[in-house]
């Protein structure tokens, strides 16, 4: 097949191979079966990486999550006025906006906070169980994927934080 | 390879790239990493209660003829079923999401290997509209979810030229022994026997099925059917008599295949539609047993 011309994709979908198989599927039962698994896939990802993606909040494990002040991050991860329009991954609802400047990464220890404070614009640190941890930066798509970035759409809150 | 038709054809595609097809070093590595893109299980045994292993044959069936169809690169079909049954190894699936998956499945694979991918409208149009393409889009992440993301699966095509490079063949029959080997590839792969079965394995026996295929119609027949087994078996390091038994296999079912396309043929000539017979599933009609 590949050896042949390929006319742009602009081919035609013959009627003989248009056919549904196994008759049409519950929609319902279709959405239900979606949230199910990517609901396992983010308790998953909750276990493994002592993080609950779902509210952005840190848990007890064997990963210390702290803020990073965006001050040390490429550019693509700073800036939010690019991507103007939230990506919709389809994961039904759009994310929600919440402009940010930081993200959170997980650490080993408390210690490399400092590296970022010691910079002058220090971000003011909250408390991580209370508040959710920074979001990750809109513009996810643009840099390299992660398997987490897409819990984040596909889960996020709305957050009534406001980045200073 | 028809260097020539990038004036015509809107695809744009890499020249072959001896680096990657010459060097041994890459056929190794990618016999070292072939295992973990298989299926972790036989599924229908340990986890599909609803679907039914002539249902996969069904939708890996309808699958192909859409690739075929739209002129999918020939590695598209393979992958989607590796995403496939790597998916159904893992999650229980009722028979009505199976025709979603398998879009979802050449969906990802076409983005992997297409410059032009096929798209998700067009999807939902050969599923006759079963499915939406907002559904699609949705499954997609379910899919990647279960994958890990890991889409950049080994397929038998990957083995075919590292194969073909090392057969006393003259020069001139490589195309027709690549092209029948890719069609037994795809053959392969729309039959679950196969599924578990590494890539490399599958991707020897088709080539030794090809040119077995081809040296019955010749006098000349420059090796014996042992000797090839033998040489092909040492080119990927698999076992002599596994190869063998998946040579046998892929033969049966092209055999098998190509009496149903006949039956097919006879049935489609008495109910008058006979003129849609002209896209079989594979490419089986020209190849002489």
């Amino acid at each position: 097949m590949s050896e042949q011309i390929r006319y742009n994709r602009q081919i035609p979908c013959s009627l003989k191979v248009c056919r549904r198989l196994f008759g049409v599927a519950d929609q319902q039962q279709v959405r239900r079966d979606c949230d199910a698994l990517m609901a396992s896939y983010l308790q998953e990802a909750r276990k493994r990486w002592n993080f609950d993606f779902a509210t952005e909040t840190p848990l007890e494990g064997n990963y210390v999550w702290e803020r990073v002040p965006s001050l040390g991050l490429p550019k693509i991860y700073k800036s939010t006025a690019c991507w103007a329009t939230p990506i919709n991954l389809g994961g039904g609802k759009p994310p929600s906006a919440g402009a940010s400047s930081a993200v959170a990464i997980p650490g080993t220890s408390q210690g490399a906070q400092a590296s970022g404070s010691g910079t002058g614009r220090s971000e003011p640190l909250e408390e991580p169980e209370v508040a959710p941890a920074v979001p990750l930066p809109r513009g996810r798509k643009r840099g390299q994927t992660s398997m987490t970035d897409f819990y984040y759409s596909k889960r996020r809150l709305v957050f009534s934080k406001k980045k200073p | 390879m028809e260097l020539l038709c990038c004036e015509v054809d809107p695809v744009r595609r890499a020249v072959p790239d001896p680096n990657l097809l010459y060097d041994d070093r890459i056929l190794q590595n990618l016999l070292t990493i072939e295992e973990r893109y298989l299926p972790q299980c036989s599924y229908f045994k340990c986890v599909q209660k609803d679907i039914q292993p002539y249902m996969r044959r069904m939708v890996a069936t309808w699958m192909l003829e859409v690739c075929e169809e739209q002129k999918c690169e020939e590695e598209v079909f393979p992958l989607a079923m590796n995403y496939l049954d790597r998916f159904l190894a893992g999650v229980p699936t009722p028979k009505s999401h199976l025709q979603l998956l398998g879009a979802v499945c050449m969906f990802l694979a076409s983005k992997l290997k297409e410059t032009i991918p096929l798209t998700a409208e067009k999807l939902c149009i050969y599923t006759d509209n079963s499915i939406k393409p907002q559904e699609l889009l949705e499954w997609e992440l379910v899919v990647l979810g279960k994958l890990k993301w890991n889409l950049a699966a080994v397929t038998p095509h990957d083995f075919i030229e590292h194969i073909l490079r090392k057969l006393p063949q003259p020069g001139e029959k490589l195309p027709l022994i690549r092209k029948h080997a890719q069609t037994f590839i795809a053959l392969c792969a729309t039959d679950f026997k196969f599924a578990m079965y590494p890539p490399s394995m599958i991707a020897t026996g088709s080539v030794g099925a090809a040119v077995c295929g081809l040296q019955q119609d010749e006098d000349v027949s420059s090796l014996t059917r042992d000797a090839l087994t033998d040489l092909l078996a040492k080119i990927t390091n698999t076992d002599v008599d596994c190869l063998k038994a998946c040579q046998e296999q892929i033969e049966a079912v092209l055999l098998n295949s190509l009496q149903q396309f006949r039956q097919d043929q006879r049935d489609g000539a008495k109910s008058e539609d006979e003129l849609d017979q002209a896209s079989t599933p594979t490419d089986v009609r020209d190849i002489d047993l």
